[in-house]
């Protein structure tokens, strides 16, 4: 017999047990709609790390620190021998925590390892406040400009390298820095103050007096007003002024001046020689890492946010495959059924001179069909399901404009093969029962 | 011309062994419309079973056109049955769902005739039946002697050389019974194949050229009524 007219014959066949067709078929649509969504969230979650990357990291750069428990805690339950380069951090249970810290010359050693374009502290610096002749003060953190993250302005333009003392100023500071708009704001001036931590230790009363230690004010010219970005790692980013390097270290040296931290640095950026190409990157990686220090990628960056939503997809996954599995014993109770039911016309086809090889296509094909038509329900489901949430999903995490959801036809293309395939293999059993079945028994009358 | 040679078909095994066929000879010449008569269990359908090949004897031989078909190949039977024979049983087995063509066309399907070669063979055999109108209506739909006639038609379509019926009116009343001999008669003349005819009935055996009577698995006659075409 042919292909295509098993096929057609196999069609008819569950075409004239629709109910019994369908109901299996929804049995496989559970796990396929489970199994798709999270295929859907799994490249939303990449989609979104990737974006989130993108905006906030240079490809090309090396996240370098010289404490190797910063990226990885895998060592955090062991004692620690201690070491005077020790500086503290603050984490976010509250409790100082002592990491080592990145001096001048480490960032000079870094600059010289091979393959490494350039190495600059990262800087981030919190501000005692922000303010403007006539305005309130906040509180915000001033980072460190990189041409790379090149955000939507709404107004003024970013030179390649930007002066000493200008900023970008986010969107969100420009009503409270009673601006109209985010034009009036370019060319003004607002300021910025900060705090020196130098503890007098000689002197408990000094430290309590407010004369010795006020805030300290810097001008700094608004050249450009940011938008606030779409895809934000979390809401206070989308608050952080940008200013250039120099100026960030000089603000952040009087906040240190007299202290330990002083010219001590978490982490290093490391911009790398053609460091888009992950061969060169990663051979960077090796030689960093080589020279003692932590360094993590863009990818693990990535990954690290990606990590959660990894587990879940997981969970979702197993329970996905565990409908599927149980769908499985349902085609192969239907066929079984189908074949106890059509004993004759096996019988008869077999007499006609149907080969047994056919006969067991016949049935494989049936059940690979159901396969199909469930993994399409489910799919479809998905899809339209996924479609309508998306919005919703998308507003209650506060992902802006990316989709938590995303559908690739070829991959949705691919699950429903697998499952033509899996309810194939399920249908071997009922398909060899069929083969085998003797003629002259399934022909008799009586 | 089928020959069948010393053929022995046995059931069971030591004490319980039960011969359904015992030392069987006979020879079916082409064109002729043989009855093979006995009562149940006198082993007559077990001989039309090894005759078509869907059953093995335990000895001897049968010869169509001078092969052995027990030295063939499963697959080769398989399709020496698709091309050569064809059945029409008892309780009609036509697929109620299906359509008279679609009926109609799984021997054609089975033995990759071409699409088009299909329809027309399709046709014709319906048309044979009386049945061109139908050829769309759903199997369902027939009575019961139209059933039968679908059936004749599904087994004529591929102008097979044997036509094995097996009770072919033991589910019809007698004058749909008498029209469907009838038409079986009228197609071996007509397509000039072989018609074995299985039955208990002795008033259908009356007009066929070759009687042969079986009790408990061995030939106990064989009346030849000499009308030959």
């Amino acid at each position: 017999m042919k292909y295509s007219d098993i096929i057609r014959r196999a069609l008819r066949n569950l075409l004239s047990s629709k109910t019994r067709t369908l109901l299996t078929a929804f049995a496989i649509a559970v796990g396929t709609f489970a199994l798709t969504l999270t295929i859907g969230a799994s490249n939303g979650a990449q989609n979104y790390a990737q974006n989130i990357v993108k905006q906030n990291f240079d490809p090309s750069e090396l996240l370098v620190s010289k404490d190797t428990n910063l990226f990885s805690r895998q060592d955090a339950s062991k004692p620690q021998v201690y070491d005077p380069s020790f500086g503290s951090i603050t984490t976010f249970g509250g409790t100082q925590r002592q990491v080592k810290m990145l001096s001048d010359q480490d960032i000079t050693k870094l600059s010289g390892i091979s393959g490494v374009a350039s190495a600059q502290p990262s800087l981030n610096i919190s501000l005692s406040y922000l303010t403007r002749e006539g305005q309130s003060k906040y509180i915000a953190t001033l980072a460190t400009y990189n041409s790379y993250q090149s955000p939507e302005l709404l107004a003024g333009t970013l030179p390649n390298k930007l002066a000493d003392n200008t900023i970008i100023l986010p969107e969100g500071f420009l009503s409270v820095m009673g601006f109209s708009n985010a034009k009036a704001a370019i060319g003004k001036t607002v300021k910025l103050a900060v705090q020196n931590q130098a503890t007098p230790t000689s002197n408990i009363s000094a430290m309590k007096s407010p004369a010795n230690n006020s805030p300290h004010e810097y001008d700094f010219k608004i050249i450009a007003v940011s938008k606030t970005p779409n895809t934000v790692i979390s809401a206070e980013t989308a608050l952080y002024l940008y200013s250039n390097l120099h100026s960030v270290e000089t603000l952040n040296d009087y906040i240190t001046l007299n202290t330990k931290n002083y010219h001590q640095y978490l982490i290093a950026r490391v911009k790398v020689i053609d460091g888009t190409n992950t061969s060169k990157l990663s051979a960077a990686e090796v030689l960093i890492k080589n020279q003692g220090y932590s360094v993590q990628s863009v990818v693990d960056t990535e990954k690290t946010i990606t990590q959660f939503i990894s587990v879940i997809e997981g969970i979702v996954t197993i329970f996905g495959l565990i409908a599927i599995i149980a769908s499985v014993f349902g085609v192969v109770n239907t066929m079984y059924i189908s074949v106890l039911q059509r004993t004759r016309e096996i019988g008869l086809m077999k007499a006609l001179g149907m080969h047994r090889k056919d006969i067991s296509r016949l049935f494989r094909i049936e059940a690979g069909l159901i396969g199909i038509l469930g993994g399409i329900i489910g799919s479809a489901l998905a899809i339209i399901a996924g479609t309508l949430l998306n919005p919703f999903i998308s507003d209650k995490l506060g992902l802006g404009d990316s989709k938590l959801l995303i559908f690739k036809s070829g991959e949705i293309g691919l699950l429903i093969l697998v499952l033509g395939l899996v309810a194939i293999i399920a249908g071997l059993l009922p398909a060899r029962k069929a083969a085998h079945l003797d003629p002259i028994e399934a022909l008799r009358t009586e | 011309m089928i020959e069948v040679l010393n053929l022995t078909k046995i059931y069971g095994k030591k004490e319980n062994q039960f011969k359904a066929l015992e030392k069987i000879d006979l020879k079916i010449p082409d064109n002729s419309i043989v009855s093979i008569i006995g009562k149940s269990g006198s082993g007559k359908s077990t001989l039309m079973h090894i005759m078509s090949g869907l059953d093995r004897p335990s000895s001897g031989s049968v010869h169509i056109n001078g092969t052995d078909i027990f030295e063939m190949k499963e697959k080769k039977i398989d399709a020496f049955r698709a091309s050569e024979m064809s059945f029409v049983f008892q309780s009609f087995f036509v697929e109620a769902n299906a359509t008279c063509y679609q009926n109609v066309v799984l021997p054609l399907e089975i033995a990759k005739v071409s699409r088009n070669k299909r329809k027309r063979l399709a046709t014709e055999a319906l048309e044979a039946v009386g049945l061109a109108e139908k050829i769309n209506s759903k199997a369902s739909t027939l009575s019961g002697g139209q059933k039968q006639r679908l059936a004749v038609a599904r087994a004529i379509v591929n102008k097979p050389k044997i036509l094995f019926a097996d009770e072919p009116t033991g589910n019809l009343d007698s004058v749909t019974g008498d029209k469907i001999m009838k038409l079986l008669f009228d197609l071996n003349k007509k397509l000039g194949c072989t018609i074995i005819l299985v039955t208990h009935d002795e008033d259908l055996t009356k007009h066929t050229q070759m009687r042969i009577t079986l009790k408990d698995g061995k030939i106990e006659s064989i009346h030849e009524s000499g009308i030959k075409s």
